[in-house]
């Protein structure tokens, strides 16, 4: 004699919780599932885990207050033949060059051909290699005659992608970096506008932008080359950037992150974060 | 690229490999720091002490994805920094944080006042978990991290993984089941009404 359907034994808190973040397997999914679809305490318990859930991941994701670096004295202490190897001679001094965040080593910029993307040597005088085959990322020139100097800056102040982060010692030492938007189409230019203030002309030109992009395997980024034909590095620019050129890898649709940074004398550095998206 | 290009890279010396990975984890890893130990001054250095020891042990650093083993360095130091007696910084409301972002989706004072209340209330409610769940739930709800990529990091069960997070959910819902001005839907009886 058929007996009457019943409904699945009730969840626990764990397989409620461990239902939303879809870490149940295929058998205790669909036994909660059904479970919830007819139990109105166990569908509201699951609501208000999801609406708690929801409340932590919108707490924002912070700017760290400065960038990391990795101390020359523990650089020392790590013994690396190889590095000196391929260095050679006078480069492998470059090896005291704190290297971190603030200290990428690149080559001069001045990429020749402007709109070309580069790829990127290897750095500290090892020889240029294709991106494709572990170059540690592309350099992507302006468009030819998108830079401009001292633009107005009506840029900055219709974005609503910008942000400024001042000196931690002075807030009259600033950089802010403006997009003119913060969606792009795949085949688009993202036009970009960074402005210092209160920074010496050295300062300002040690000025590096990169777009970023952590896939959750791993990451990849590409720098946007600062403009390199200005008699003395500008304080404020702006410059276009054609993301067909940057050959970012597929799926090129997603977040990404555009982080500029510029060395200060003290050695705290100023960074600044704007996420970009780009659609299909 | 992935990490195990630049890992492989890092291991053999590479020191722009490395600074890849620092640029790739550090908005992460800081995060993670920040919502242990609340201060940002203290998630910076503790951020910048994995960095420094995920460099000088990354030669020993086998089969383990490098996120993982980057994460569980970070952790240690969070709980160190706890065994120290350090206690859990107050973190400065968004208004007098050093970086102020301007323009970046301007919703009127009263909606921006509401949201800061609500973080405000969440990173209280995280700060009330006991080390453990904290940890727990910002790998999974902040990091976006797998249950077996917790697993990881944390070194322990899975089931052990599920329960900490289950349990600081429920933890951090009862907290803010007390603010339902700003929380009306974690409430379970809201539906009733």
């Amino acid at each position: 004699m058929p007996s009457e359907p019943r409904i699945p034994m009730e969840p626990t808190l764990e397989e409620l919780s461990a239902y939303l973040d879809h870490e149940l397997d295929d058998g205790a999914k669909a036994r909660v599932a059904e479970h919830v679809a007819g139990c109105a305490d166990c569908k509201m318990r699951l609501d208000g885990l999801r609406q708690t859930a929801y409340a932590i991941r919108a707490l924002p994701m912070e700017t760290p207050p400065r960038t990391f670096t990795v101390p020359a004295t523990s650089r020392r202490s790590v013994r690396w033949a190889p590095v000196a190897g391929w260095l050679g001679g006078v480069a492998a001094a470059m090896l005291v060059i704190v290297f971190g965040v603030m200290h990428l080593s690149l080559p001069p910029l001045g990429m020749g051909t402007a709109g070309a993307a580069h790829p990127v040597s290897g750095g500290l005088g090892q020889g240029a290699a294709p991106y494709a085959q572990g170059a540690p990322y592309r350099q992507v020139a302006p468009l030819e005659g998108s830079t401009r100097y001292a633009p107005d800056s009506a840029l900055s102040a219709s974005s609503s992608n910008s942000k400024t982060v001042m000196d931690a010692q002075s807030s009259s030492r600033s950089l802010t970096i403006s997009t003119d938007a913060a969606s792009y189409h795949a085949s688009g230019v993202v036009t970009i506008h960074v402005t210092t203030k209160g920074l010496s002309t050295e300062e300002a030109s040690s000025v590096r932008i990169l777009l970023m992009r952590e896939t959750g395997q791993g990451g990849y980024l590409v720098r946007l080359a600062a403009p390199s034909n200005a008699p003395a590095f500008p304080s404020d620019y702006q410059a276009a950037y054609s993301i067909p050129q940057m050959q970012l890898p597929a799926p090129v649709a997603g977040n990404y992150t555009l982080q500029v940074t510029v060395d200060t004398s003290d050695h705290s550095g100023l960074v600044a974060w704007l996420p970009l998206t780009i659609t299909p | 690229m992935d990490d195990r290009d630049l890992v492989g890279r890092a291991r053999r010396g590479d020191p722009e490999a490395f600074t890849q990975l620092i640029m790739q984890y550090q908005v992460p890893v800081y995060n993670m720091a920040l919502r242990m130990v609340g201060r940002p001054d203290d998630a910076a250095d503790i951020a910048q002490e994995a960095f420094t020891r995920a460099w000088e042990k990354i030669r020993t650093l086998r089969d383990a994805p490098f996120k993982s083993w980057l994460f569980q360095i970070a952790a240690n130091l969070c709980y160190d920094h706890f065994r120290r007696g350090r206690r859990y910084g107050e973190m400065p409301d968004e208004e007098t944080n050093k970086v102020i972002g301007l323009g970046i989706a301007t919703p009127d004072p009263q909606e921006r006042a509401e949201a800061r209340e609500r973080n405000r209330l969440v990173r209280e409610s995280i700060e009330a978990l006991d080390p453990d769940m904290r940890l727990a739930i910002v790998l999974r709800d902040v990091n976006g991290m797998a249950y077996d990529e917790i697993a990881g990091v944390l070194r322990v069960p899975l089931g052990t993984v599920k329960s900490r997070i289950a349990r600081a959910r429920a933890q951090v819902q009862e907290h803010l089941q007390q603010y339902p001005d700003f929380f009306p839907s974690t409430r379970e009886d809201a539906r009733a009404e």
